[in-house]
């Protein structure tokens, strides 16, 4: 018998001890599939896809420029994040209040906001919370800035109010003003010199009248064209068109002998007069929410699914299990050998180091392979996660995170004294796994140099990779998949030659 | 003392200096500074069963993994196989069998799966079914080969071992304390088999605490506070135990003491004689082959009557109490 096939039975010795070993622990089999699985349906069901609501109390000054009413107003506005739980005047009692967990929020009004901004500062409204998770700090501050956006969206929509209800005044002058250029040119055409100057004079008062107007209502709809461009060249911004009927008035008044010339003045005026009415009635026919708030946004994804949070997770939660999983079976493999003695055993037996890591490599791969199996058809089947890639190329993945993990396992493993150690070294990496393989928040928000940690670790791959191949549908990024190979062939020599000094080397 | 060289040894042993399996020169092993087994010196013959006796602590098991490698001696020299233990090759190491001191194989798996381990573990070929069975059957466990390790008794524990370390049919086995919480009849079948293999060629190093088992030894080693007192065939350890052979000398008639007296002063008689009755005397003697016709004529010239002549065998526990105890007054 060949020197090869008595290594390969050497190999298989750890390879069926390994396997009948876990076979003997069917808790702990179901504990391994049903865990994760229990742990996503769960967190499926029960997650809720909604912000945070506050119950928020605000303090109004007893001589306050803003109503309650307001103030609730502006609340309700920001939608359903803030809960109205009243206004008071007292601040000392709403923080009171705030400190009994009666209210999530209290919202300080600027006390004496016109003034404020009289003399050209912005008032404060002040947000006090009692959150000590900066998370939620965060969602406090970005509450604020929500509700500051909303305030000040409903002063500058009682302004467009304003300036439709001054439009209805300035339509009324310009229709005089269009009536004294029609009776002004006939007039003119009669040489009734003195009636054309009567409607000339008319025609200049309606012409201020309406300049005056114009600045508060229509240059709202004039700088919402400027900004989005849309006057493209063809029309006339309003404030154009005011500067030409003001030019033509007073030309008007100043050529009295040639009567085509004012004639044709005329007929301008006449032009601006309706071209500046059609805006008009452009202007009182807007929304006065669309004139303070002319845009919003949608966002829409080109991937061919949306995937609920529990599908988003799944991937990750396969990877992280996975790891673990490999990890620690493999930490304690080596270092319970040791521990019990048979590796007093192996020593004086023709066993080599890479017989035995073969042999420990396989059993666990398999077992691993079957875990994930089994996982990922509940996951797919049952919780109907999506699967819209190519299964070898997701059971590839699998196959690589399991070979890296086991990697990181036997080093571990070997460089242990007691299982303690190894179980205390496997949690280490477990947490490594959870704040820096991208599995609770994105890869983005660590700084390049902590990035590094994460492209140690397998989770990282698996979750990019499974993500990537299930719920995009895409072939897997194939230098990710060598990246992760290469550390687990890496990690593989480091624990062949680690493993090697403990057998081959005499005390 | 005689180290390597037996005074007496058995008829089926080869010359040990010629054949040795096991040569250990000045072999010292020392832990964090503190000598552990010092300066030991022997050579186990091929073909033999050499025992390592002294007690708990004497340095055995640290003996017995400087001869498998385990341990690299702080100095000296071992030559296992011809070869230095450290550097042996997968076949020089499929050669050897060893069974720890206490069970090093798996609590999770069957009786059977443990041996079958044991048996992949050397390479043995995947049709070793029978193999199994037999060294089963011969520890007298295939009835239990489906049992958890965990559930059975300490003593099939160390049959299982046991089984585990000759399954493969190894040329130089080496045994530390195969027969510890073995009952009485399975540790005579042991020994049995062990002489068996002996008979095949194979050479056994065991340890044991079981002074009574050196009788079964072709050579035995007796180590005490990591020092080898002596190496000997078990005859020739009586011999120095009480520095000569025992003979128990009975008459019809009670022994006076000018009788006591004369019978001490022979030639062939050591002067350490110990009277048992009043009509008996144990007599140590140069050797008790020749002795015993040299007393029969004596007392025949001095007209005493002798009832019977018989080389008397110590127990070991009594030889191994003798061997230790100059070691002990001195230390």
């Amino acid at each position: 018998m060949g020197n090869f096939f008595r290594g390969m039975i050497r190999a298989s010795s750890f390879f069926r001890k390994e396997i009948f070993e876990i076979l003997r622990q069917p808790r702990l089999i179901a504990t391994l599939v049903a865990g994760p699985f229990l742990i996503l349906f769960i967190f499926g069901i029960g997650y809720r896809a909604q912000s945070r609501t506050l119950r928020t109390l605000f303090v109004v000054q007893p001589n306050s420029a803003i109503a309650a009413q307001d103030i609730q107003q502006y609340g309700q506005s920001t939608g359903s994040v803030l809960i109205y739980a009243g206004v008071t005047d007292n601040q000392n009692e709403a923080l009171d209040r705030l400190h009994r967990g009666q209210v999530d929020l209290v919202i300080v009004e600027p006390g004496d906001a016109t003034s404020t901004i009289k003399n050209n500062q912005q008032a404060v409204f002040t947000l006090y919370h009692h959150e000590i998770d900066p998370v939620q700090v965060s969602y406090v501050n970005y509450l604020g800035w929500l509700f500051v956006g909303a305030v000040n969206q409903q002063v500058l929509r009682s302004f467009a109010v304003q300036g439709q209800k001054d439009a209805v005044n300035l339509h009324a002058s310009l229709q005089e003003a269009h009536q004294n250029v029609s009776a002004m040119r006939q007039a003119v055409q009669s040489g009734d010199e003195a009636l054309a100057q009567q409607k000339q004079q008319g025609l200049a008062s309606n012409v201020d009248d309406v300049s005056l107007a114009v600045g508060a209502s229509l240059s709202l709809l004039d700088s919402l064209q400027q900004t989005k461009g849309t006057n493209g060249g063809n029309a006339d911004p309003v404030q154009s068109t005011l500067t030409d009927l003001r030019q033509n008035t007073n030309q008007l008044s100043n050529s009295t002998g040639n009567k085509d010339e004012r004639l044709a003045r005329m007929d301008k005026i006449d032009k601006d007069i309706t071209d500046l009415d059609g805006k008009l009635a452009e202007f009182q026919s807007l929304d006065p929410s669309i004139i303070v708030s002319p845009f919003r946004s949608e966002t829409k994804s080109v991937a061919n699914v949306q995937p609920s949070i529990s599908d988003f997770f799944a991937p990750a939660v396969l990877a992280l299990l996975l790891q673990h999983l490999a990890v620690t079976f493999a930490a304690l493999s080596i270092v319970r050998e040791r521990n019990v003695g048979t590796m007093e055993l192996f020593r004086v037996s023709p066993l080599s180091a890479a017989e035995a890591l073969f042999g420990k490599y396989i059993s666990y791969m398999l077992f691993g392979g079957v875990i994930a199996a089994i996982l990922s058809a509940l996951l797919v089947f049952a919780l109907h996660v999506p699967m819209l890639g190519n299964w070898w190329h997701f059971a590839l993945v699998i196959a690589a995170v399991l070979f890296t993990s086991l990697g990181i396992g036997f080093a571990i493993s070997i460089v242990s004294q007691t299982d303690s150690q190894a179980v205390q070294y496997s949690m280490i990496v477990l947490l490594a796994s959870v704040f820096f393989s991208g599995f609770i928040m994105s890869l983005d928000m660590l700084l390049p140099p902590v990035r590094a940690i994460s492209w140690l670790l397998p989770t990282t791959y698996g979750t990019l990779l499974l993500r990537d191949i299930a719920l995009r549908g895409t072939d897997p990024n194939w230098l990710l998949l060598g990246g992760l190979a290469a550390i687990g062939l890496v990690l593989m020599l480091i624990s062949w030659r680690l493993m090697r000094r403990l057998i081959s080397s005499s005390q | 003392m005689t180290l390597a060289s037996p005074s007496e040894p058995s008829q089926l042993l080869p010359d040990p200096i010629k054949d040795s399996v096991i040569s250990a020169k000045h072999l010292t092993k020392k832990f964090a500074g503190e000598a552990v087994v010092q300066d030991v010196s022997f050579d186990v013959p091929r073909s033999s069963i050499f025992g390592f006796i002294g007690p708990s602590g004497s340095g055995k098991t640290t003996t017995i993994r400087l001869l498998t490698g385990v341990y690299t001696p702080t100095d000296g020299q071992v030559i296992v196989l011809d070869r230095n233990p450290a550097q042996f090759s997968q076949g020089e190491r499929a050669r050897l069998g060893y069974m720890p001191q206490l069970f090093v194989l798996y609590p999770n798996l069957t009786v059977w799966e443990n041996l079958n381990f044991a048996a992949s573990l050397y390479g043995m070929g995947l049709f070793r079914g029978k193999r199994l069975k037999g060294a089963l059957k011969f520890v007298e466990l295939y009835e239990h080969r489906w049992k958890l390790a965990r559930d059975i008794s300490g003593g099939m524990l160390r049959r299982l071992s046991l089984a585990a370390t000759l399954v493969h049919d190894p040329q130089l086995i080496f045994l530390d304390e195969p027969t510890a919480g073995i009952d009485p009849i399975l540790r005579r079948k042991f020994w049995d088999h062990f002489r068996e293999l002996k008979n095949q060629g194979r050479t056994i190093f065991v340890t044991t605490q079981y002074v009574s088992e050196a009788d079964n030894c072709d050579l035995v080693g007796v180590q005490n506070n990591g020092k080898l007192l002596l190496v000997d065939t078990p005859q020739g350890l009586r011999h120095h135990a009480y520095g000569g052979d025992m003979v128990d000398f009975r008459t019809a008639q009670p022994f006076d003491f000018q009788a006591e007296a004369m019978l001490r002063s022979l030639s062939f008689v050591r002067a350490k004689t110990v009277r048992t009755g009043p009509d008996s005397m144990r007599i140590i003697v140069d050797r008790a082959s020749t002795a015993t016709p040299e007393l029969m004529e004596w007392a025949q010239q001095q007209n005493i009557q002798v009832q019977a002549v018989e080389e008397y065998m110590p127990s070991f526990e009594d030889v191994f109490v003798e061997l230790v105890r100059p070691e002990v007054s001195n230390g």
